[in-house]
């Protein structure tokens, strides 16, 4: 029962990790058709911003996590003007810049901060015992509740804003969205904004439980395409929905096998829906 | 849409042997003239990464099947040759192409079903492939010595000189038939691929035999330099495997020139030796280097090398003042390029 | 004499739309017959359920007697049936010699074809189109007029006995059309048998001896050019009831 509990809420706080870094992921693909593989590096970028600002610059940590997704957001845009814009029509050509930059940063996170682990200050350092059996941080639960806000919040905001409406419309028709009078340039700017914030929130709370690294955006980026594709790139509910599966797997293999073992079934899953149904559970579907 | 960061090929227009042996020349007459073994070992190093990348280019630069994942053939050579050598002590006479053939049935066995999947997706498919193999070795680091990986795997030969130029005999025999290939009607084809599949399946070519062979010819040559490696530094272990191998081959090839095999073993020689002579700024270095990648990316987007070549040919025509087709082509594009910025 | 190509029952539906709805036709060796009808009729999708790009929901397809159901693309290419595309489709990269090159070298066996040899075909091919003196120039580089020449020796160059040409006159001005006719008919003299989709009725009927006409998938007409222009159902089909006629007689 207890490990049954465990389970429950500890695929819970994966789960929501996973569904911030790809919803921001899955956004981008689906309203620019762009394969931004600089997300995760917002993730690290996130990471390492909130522990300039707390843990060095001794800002107070509410302040300092605005800062740090902000700054964040301002560089998603950067990336998008200056360094996706201009390739935008290649697919390919995108994608390699993105990778560029994601190298360079780990570089420069590399040159500035040294290879070491860096202890992220979190929100609370308690452990919390939660349904009176189940030993877990306090941070993770934070993550998962602010995670599970977040996720609201974006529905609620494509959904029911304005905003929102444009956005769909552009992943949708970009070229029918800009003769209606929607600014699809701005569009992809909003949404890269939004994107780099998501994946800044989730590096500024996963940090203080994993710690930061100069790698610790390579993992987390196959992982997020991956769950993106099982999902269907383009559907936002089919990212929720294989973000849910992936993170209960890994928590389901890891705690009955072995955590290595995790890693694997995972892979193999990915493999096995990208060769079987690459157009994944929720997506459109695509003629050959 | 056609990729711009690949170069013209130019393919019915063969040069002839000249530049390749300006610098094979050189190449093969260093050790008369440097006798620091650090030299030396830089050297090796250049010749082992140019059959990394130049294997990588014929798979992505001439089918256009974008690879995120050449670790997986790297990796598999060299855990296969040291497997082999360090449990069997198989000699690297034997684990060599023991080590590209198994990555060669890898690249084969990814083939196939990379057939079905385009662009991102397939670039997806390679990235997580190259990591099965790497969460095999920790499920399995009893045998595979885990993140450490093993030591001792025993070396090609005492003799540092014979291990220069053995290095230099897998540049010239792997690079060489890649060369071969590409310049011959097969690379011509595999250009088509590269273009316009469907244009190429509707002149009678059978794009998915083309894409396979290449996959496993690809992995065949990147699995032999990678067991050569592997008796090279005595030792193998997960950076073998590593994303960040198969990112930093992605990025040298693009830098160097996509779709031409030379410009990326230009780059492997170029980004190596530079790399070891940035190492008095140390901290900096691979910063410098990845920042130039960036750099290049967007401003160079058809790589050093080629576009290094079009400017010679443009200072040549404009020394020799009769234009060329080739110089009125580059002249026109560029101006299309200039116009199309917009 | 049997048909060169002999379609029965062909029908193709995505999901709920029928796009091409059992349709039967034939063709004879050198003959040219056109297909028309309005946009959306299912003219190309006729073409790409014929050369194999996408599986038909039934029907045969008799290619020389052999069917072509289920055979992959390039396949059929082989045995003798080209095509060239709406939009162009040139290899960007390439040079119009390196172009027209490919499809010979699709027949290519090691040792078989020389380099040379295929080069030259491609070139002669060339020559007779009229793009003889750009063989070195970028398929990039390309005028629209002599991207769709180009297009055309692609095809030629895969041997082809029977040639599906969609929409060859697009975009091409009445002078360049007046070119490339003469060029077709060429063709059509040494024993190529063409079928053409064409919305530029007037240019398409200097070459065909028989029109096909498709409205929403099924086929309404199908016979000689006159005839055809005179039928009410085509005539509704184009411009609604109590049109007049097409001027084409």
């Amino acid at each position: 029962m207890n490990v049954l509990l465990e389970i429950l809420v500890y695929g819970a706080v994966q789960s929501a990790v996973y569904a911030m870094l790809a919803l921001g992921f899955c956004l981008i693909f689906g309203v620019a058709g762009v394969v931004n593989l600089a997300h995760t590096t917002f993730f690290m970028i996130g990471a390492y911003l909130i522990y300039t600002l707390t843990s060095l610059a001794n800002i107070p940590l509410p302040l300092g996590l605005v800062c740090a997704i902000f700054g964040t957001g301002l560089l998603g845009i950067a990336v998008q003007h200056f360094a996706i814009k201009p390739l935008i029509k290649s697919e390919y050509s995108v994608m390699m810049i993105t990778i560029a930059l994601a190298f360079f940063c780990q570089e420069l996170v590399l040159s500035v901060f040294g290879p070491v682990d860096r202890n992220v200050k979190g929100f609370i350092d308690e452990k919390l015992t939660v349904f009176g059996l189940v030993d877990i941080d306090a941070q993770r639960i934070l993550t998962l509740v602010v995670a599970v806000l977040l996720i609201v919040l974006l529905w609620w905001f494509i959904n029911r804003t304005k905003m929102g409406n444009a956005i769909m419309a552009v992943a949708q028709n970009r070229e029918g969205a800009t003769f209606v009078g929607i600014n699809a340039t701005r569009i992809f700017l909003v949404v890269m904004f939004i994107s780099a914030c998501l994946a800044a929130v989730a590096g500024a709370f996963i940090a203080p439980t994993v710690g930061a690294r100069p790698h610790m955006w390579e993992n987390p980026l196959v992982r997020c395409f991956a769950v993106v594709v099982l999902g269907g790139l383009g559907s936002l509910e089919g990212t929720i929905l294989a973000a849910l599966i992936i993170g209960y797997t890994e928590v389901i293999v890891s705690f009955t096998l072995s955590s290595y073992l995790s890693e694997l079934v995972i892979l193999g899953i990915f493999m096995t829906v990208l060769i079987v149904r690459p157009s994944g559970l929720l997506g459109r579907r695509q003629e050959a | 849409m056609s990729n711009p960061m690949v170069a013209a090929g130019f393919w019915s227009q063969t040069k002839g042997l000249g530049p390749y042996a300006c610098f094979l020349g050189p190449l093969l007459l260093v050790p008369l003239f440097i006798q620091s073994p650090y030299v030396i070992d830089l050297l090796i190093l250049c010749n082992i990464y140019a059959v990394f990348l130049a294997s990588w280019d014929l798979l992505t630069g001439y089918t256009g099947q974008i690879s995120f994942g050449h670790s997986l053939f790297i990796g598999a050579g060299a855990y296969t040759a040291g497997v082999l050598n360090f449990y069997f002590k198989v000699p690297p006479t034997v684990t060599i192409p023991l080590g590209g053939l198994v990555a060669a049935l890898l690249g084969l066995a990814l083939g196939i079903p990379a057939l079905r999947l385009k662009g991102p997706y397939l670039a997806l498919v390679t990235f997580i492939a190259s990591a099965i193999p790497a969460a095999l070795t920790a499920i399995f680091w009893e045998y595979s010595g885990g993140e450490d990986g093993l030591y001792g795997i025993a070396p090609l030969t005492q003799s540092p000189l014979l291990k220069y130029y053995l290095s230099v005999a897998l540049l010239v025999v792997c690079c060489g038939a890649m060369l071969a290939i590409v310049k011959s009607q097969f690379g011509l084809i595999l250009l088509s691929i590269r273009e316009d599949e469907t244009a190429s399946a509707a002149s009678g070519i059978n794009t998915s035999l083309f894409k396979v062979v290449t996959f496993t010819t690809s992995g065949f040559f990147a699995g032999i330099a990678g067991a050569f490696y592997a008796h090279n530094q005595l030792h193998v272990g997960t950076e073998e495997l590593s994303l960040s191998l198969s990112i930093l081959i992605v990025l040298m090839s693009v830098a160097g020139g996509m779709g031409t095999i030379t410009g990326p073993i230009f780059a492997g020689f170029l980004l190596i030796l530079l790399n070891e002579w940035l190492r008095f700024i140390e901290e900096f270095r691979l910063l410098i280097y990845t920042g130039a990648v960036v750099l290049i990316l967007l401003f160079i987007p058809k790589g050093l090398l080629p576009t290094a070549k079009a400017l010679f040919k443009a200072l040549l025509a404009r020394i020799r003042r009769s234009p060329q087709p080739e110089a009125a082509g580059e002249g026109a594009r560029s101006l299309n390029r200039a116009a199309s910025k917009q | 004499m049997d048909p060169i190509l002999e379609v029965a029952d062909l029908s193709k539906n995505f999901g709920g739309l029928q796009a091409v709805n059992s349709v039967s036709f034939s063709v004879n060796q050198g003959e040219v017959l056109g297909i028309i009808g309005p946009n959306g009729a299912g003219k190309t999708t006729l073409f790409n359920l014929l050369t194999g790009f996408i599986k038909p929901s039934t029907g045969k397809v008799l290619f020389k007697g052999k069917s072509l159901v289920n055979k992959k693309p390039y396949r059929i290419v082989l045995g003798g049936l080209s095509r060239t595309f709406q939009l162009v489709r040139p290899f960007q990269q390439l040079t119009v010699l390196e172009n027209v090159t490919i499809p010979a070298l699709a027949h290519f066996k090691p040792g078989k074809s020389s380099r040379q040899a295929n080069q030259e075909r491609a070139a002669a091919i060339l020559e007779d189109i009229g793009l003889g003196s750009k063989l070195n120039f970028l398929a990039a580089d390309l005028s629209y007029g002599d991207l769709r020449r180009l297009e055309l020796a692609r095809a030629l160059a895969a041997k082809p006995s029977l040639l599906l040409l969609d929409e060859p006159f697009s975009g091409l001005s009445v002078n360049e059309i007046n070119t490339l006719i003469p060029l077709i008919s060429r063709q059509v003299d040494k024993g190529l048998t063409l079928i053409i989709i064409e919305h530029k009725l007037r240019e398409m009927m200097k070459l065909v001896n028989r029109v096909l006409v498709l409205n929403f998938g099924v086929k309404i007409a199908d016979g000689l050019p006159a005839d055809v222009a005179r039928d009410e159902q085509v005539i509704e089909a184009y411009l609604g009831k109590g049109g007049g006629g097409f001027g084409l007689a």
